[in-house]
């Protein structure tokens, strides 16, 4: 089994060089592709400059599309699974192969790393966000019939069947809860695997003010469509 | 003929038009040009028809023909910009698909030639 690991990264110069020199050292002989979101830094270039693969994307497309684009060109090389890995630091490269284990070994299709499976007392999140995150996990544990901890991870493995899908439907901006209901609702064998999340080094977070407002909405909408939605029958083409 | 009537008619008249022309500079698709097309056609119809707007307030149960008159406005209005929220996803979906293609194809050509376009001087980042 050939693994990939997919680092999104949109404006994060900063924290880059960092990131991939720690998930050389602690995960060595990984294939690594950068998905440059249309920065407007020097994110491709310190990627370039730490030897690794970079696909620059034109525009922004947001952390879905971008992760989108990376699962499209794992699947054009043959590769047989994926790892969606933050660039800004926040998830160790010593939990990778704990959540890539589950794929590789056929265990499942799809791999969580979860801040919540183990208690993680140096975790610490707002209170709106905690009570978001609980609600979102308790709806889609109730949509997918078995309890999941942690909807907005973006610390995912995923198997060949998972990448597939993936290319049919990917939320663009927030791929949380609807796609891991979506993905259930297909029959895909999905487990949780605890990991410890850092906080970011530098750069700013995905979830700013104004999505903060919208992805209650947003997220909620989708969850409840991804429900109402017919599985997938085939494997789409890529 | 009431000078309502006459005003709708001219103004109906003109908007076909304006839509006409619109599609011979190829400015406006033929297939977005039928709704307009339709609706000037129905407001034409009313200015030239008298009885027309008033068995159909009879018909919907409303009191005034202007009552009539703003609901189907207001309908078809509403129906443009849905299907314009529609192609409007349409089309940012295919620019996604086109992006990420596009992002792929560049990896690779910069793959074959061995050396990265984004870097020659007199390019902008």
């Amino acid at each position: 089994m050939r693994p990939l690991v997919i680092v999104p990264a949109h404006n994060e110069e900063e924290c880059l060089p960092r990131t991939l020199g720690e998930l050389a050292r602690e995960a060595p002989g990984l294939d690594v592709v950068v998905v440059d979101d249309g920065s407007r830094d020097r994110t491709r270039h310190v990627a370039r400059e730490a030897g690794v693969k970079v696909i620059v994307l034109p525009v922004n497309l947001g952390v879905g599309g971008a992760l989108q684009t990376g699962i499209r060109y794992a699947l054009e090389r043959g590769y047989d699974a994926v790892v969606q890995f933050d660039a800004d630091g926040q998830h160790d490269p010593r939990d990778l192969p704990r959540v890539l284990a589950p794929v590789l070994e056929g265990r499942a299709d799809l791999s969580i790393g979860s801040r919540f499976v183990s208690a993680d007392p140096a975790y610490r999140a707002t209170l709106s966000r905690r009570a978001g995150m609980l609600l979102f996990s308790g709806l889609t544990s109730l949509a997918v019939g078995r309890r999941l901890t942690d909807t907005t991870s973006g610390f995912r493995a995923y198997g060949r069947r998972v990448m597939w899908l993936c290319l049919d439907y990917f939320p663009q901006d927030f791929p949380d809860a609807p796609l891991l209901i979506w993905l259930a609702r297909n029959g895909v064998r999905w487990t949780e695997v605890a990991v410890t999340m850092r906080p970011r080094t530098a750069g700013t977070s995905l979830y700013t003010f104004t999505r903060k407002a919208y992805y209650p909405y947003k997220t909620l909408l989708a969850s409840l469509l991804a429900c109402w939605r017919a599985p997938h029958k085939e494997e789409p083409i890529a | 003929m009431t000078r309502a009537q006459l005003i709708a008619a001219l103004i109906a008249a003109l908007v076909a038009l304006a839509v006409l022309e619109l599609v011979r500079r190829r400015r406006l698709s033929e297939d977005f040009s039928l709704l307009w097309v339709l609706a000037t056609l129905g407001a034409t119809m009313l200015a030239f028809w008298g009885g027309l707007l008033t068995g159909i307030t009879h018909l919907l149960g409303a009191k005034y023909e202007t009552s009539t008159i703003f609901f189907f406005g207001i309908l078809f209005v509403l129906v443009v910009l849905l299907y314009y929220a529609v192609k409007l996803t349409a089309l940012i979906q295919e620019v996604r698909r086109l992006a990420q293609e596009a992002a792929l194809l560049r990896l690779k050509l910069e793959e074959r030639e061995g050396e990265d376009p984004s870097e020659r001087p007199g390019r902008s980042a």
